[in-house]
């Protein structure tokens, strides 16, 4: 389908941009997968786009302080193979490699899919498994918000009018001490995550001295699992910890899979996630 | 789609049961809604703007409530009908007395069609979850006098 007319701009600079979302009414363009299929449905009839794709300097990965910072418009393609997100934080790039498919990665941007907030979205999970902040940018200012404040509930973030995913921030994991994984149960025609477990885990004497467990698909918003981070005191705890992770969730339930089932795959994906990344510890 | 759920109102159930039929509270606890007017008894004529994320749809439909049962529960029944789809929920809503108030706790089905619930199927769970509770937080805030402006998201 054709979508409704709306004003399109292209700015060639940041400062361009963010003066022509100022007043609220724009829509931001990053990657298109999402905001595109809306509009050519008639589902989203924005006035105004303006369309990031030719503002420089968005798109960098660096490292900076002990954290990787991940410009809004990485696609995630450059993040599933880059040489340094690789080696510096790879639940990352396993995460990416997951998004998809290979077409939809070498379009889709890491701020484009954050903005979005789909619940069932692969970077939520390994963004709380990260520790990871999502810095935002105005005409006139900044801040920089925890993942799990800044996602607020299905397709809804703490992002106000005017406001721009500018980066992410992620914890850098340098020695090869820290296990991880992300294991997703694919919905066959989408992609789309039903459940999806990102974990990172850290061991010392025998036990586990640091785990951190996000869950994508499973609730309407991604969640940090922290009873089952803190259940998991032994890598012999790996079904125990993984069998609380909807403890206390109100599970989504669509088609393809009901709330029970769901809940029941997150907790075969969550112990295969966990069993997986303390395998991996080096 | 079955919806189910309980929600604490800081409020004695006579009371609760007259913020639930009010339509004037009705329209400012709706997200979205625009405009809410009695056509007759039990009945009401509204217009909502639903807007979530990028997406938005505009619906025209009605309000009817039955079965009153003051201040044990009534049935509610809302449709409504856009260019995206259309929408027809159906529920008891039922009024506990507990300690610090009273306890609404409704049960029903939602039947949303057309092209939303073809492209959205995937989130049409999650997102009546969210204004089902949107709903509840609105009219939470109007029991504790805390917000009388309507205003917010």
């Amino acid at each position: 389908m054709i979508p409704q007319e709306f004003e399109y701009s292209a700015p060639t600079s940041l400062e361009e941009a963010l003066h022509l979302i100022s007043d609220g009414s724009a829509k931001v363009l990053a990657g298109g997968l999402s905001l595109i299929p809306l509009m050519k449905l008639r589902l989203a009839a924005p006035g105004h786009v303006v369309d990031l794709g030719r503002v420089p300097g968005l798109s960098y990965i660096r490292e900076e302080g002990g954290k990787l910072h991940i410009g809004a418009m990485t696609t995630h393609y450059q993040i599933e193979s880059s040489a340094l997100v690789h080696s510096r934080c790879p639940l990352l790039a396993e995460t990416a490699a997951h998004i998809g498919d290979v077409q939809v990665r070498n379009a889709g941007t890491i701020g484009g899919s954050v903005a979005h907030a789909d619940p069932a979205a692969d970077y939520p999970a390994a963004l709380l498994a990260l520790d990871a902040q999502v810095r935002l940018v105005t005409a006139s200012g900044e801040r920089t918000l925890p993942i799990q404040d800044f996602l607020v509930d299905t397709l809804t973030t703490a992002l106000e009018p005017g406001e721009l995913v500018a980066e992410v921030i992620v914890d850098v994991d340098v020695d090869g001490a820290t296990g991880f994984c992300y294991q997703k149960m694919a919905h066959a025609a989408s992609g789309f995550a039903i459940v999806g477990a990102a974990v990172r885990v850290r061991r010392s004497n025998g036990r586990v001295s640091f785990s951190r467990v996000g869950i994508t698909g499973l609730a309407p918003k991604a969640f940090r699992a922290t009873g089952v981070e803190s259940l998991l005191q032994t890598p012999d705890d790996v079904a125990s910890a993984a069998g609380a992770v909807a403890d206390g969730i109100e599970a989504n339930s669509d088609l393809a899979a009901s709330a029970e089932y769901r809940c029941q795959m997150a907790r075969v994906y969550t112990a295969r996630a966990l069993r997986q990344a303390l395998a991996r510890i080096a | 789609m079955k919806v189910a759920g309980e929600y604490l109102l800081a409020a004695a159930p006579d009371r609760a049961y007259d913020l639930l039929q009010d339509p004037e509270v009705l329209a400012r606890c709706m997200p979205g809604c625009d405009h809410l007017a009695r056509t007759g008894p039990d009945e009401y004529e509204m217009r909502m703007k639903m807007v979530i994320s990028s997406i938005q749809g505009l619906f025209a439909g009605k309000v009817s409530i039955a079965d009153q049962d003051r201040p044990a529960g009534f049935r509610l029944v809302v449709e409504g009908n856009g260019k995206v789809g259309f929408m027809r929920g159906d529920g008891l809503l039922t009024l506990v007395p507990q300690p610090g108030g009273t306890e609404v706790r409704y049960e029903g089905e939602v039947r949303v069609g057309g092209m939303i619930a073809g492209v959205g199927q995937r989130l049409l769970d999650t997102t009546a979850k969210m204004i089902i509770k949107r709903f509840f937080s609105k009219l939470a805030a109007q029991v504790d006098g805390a917000s009388s402006s309507g205003a917010g998201a």
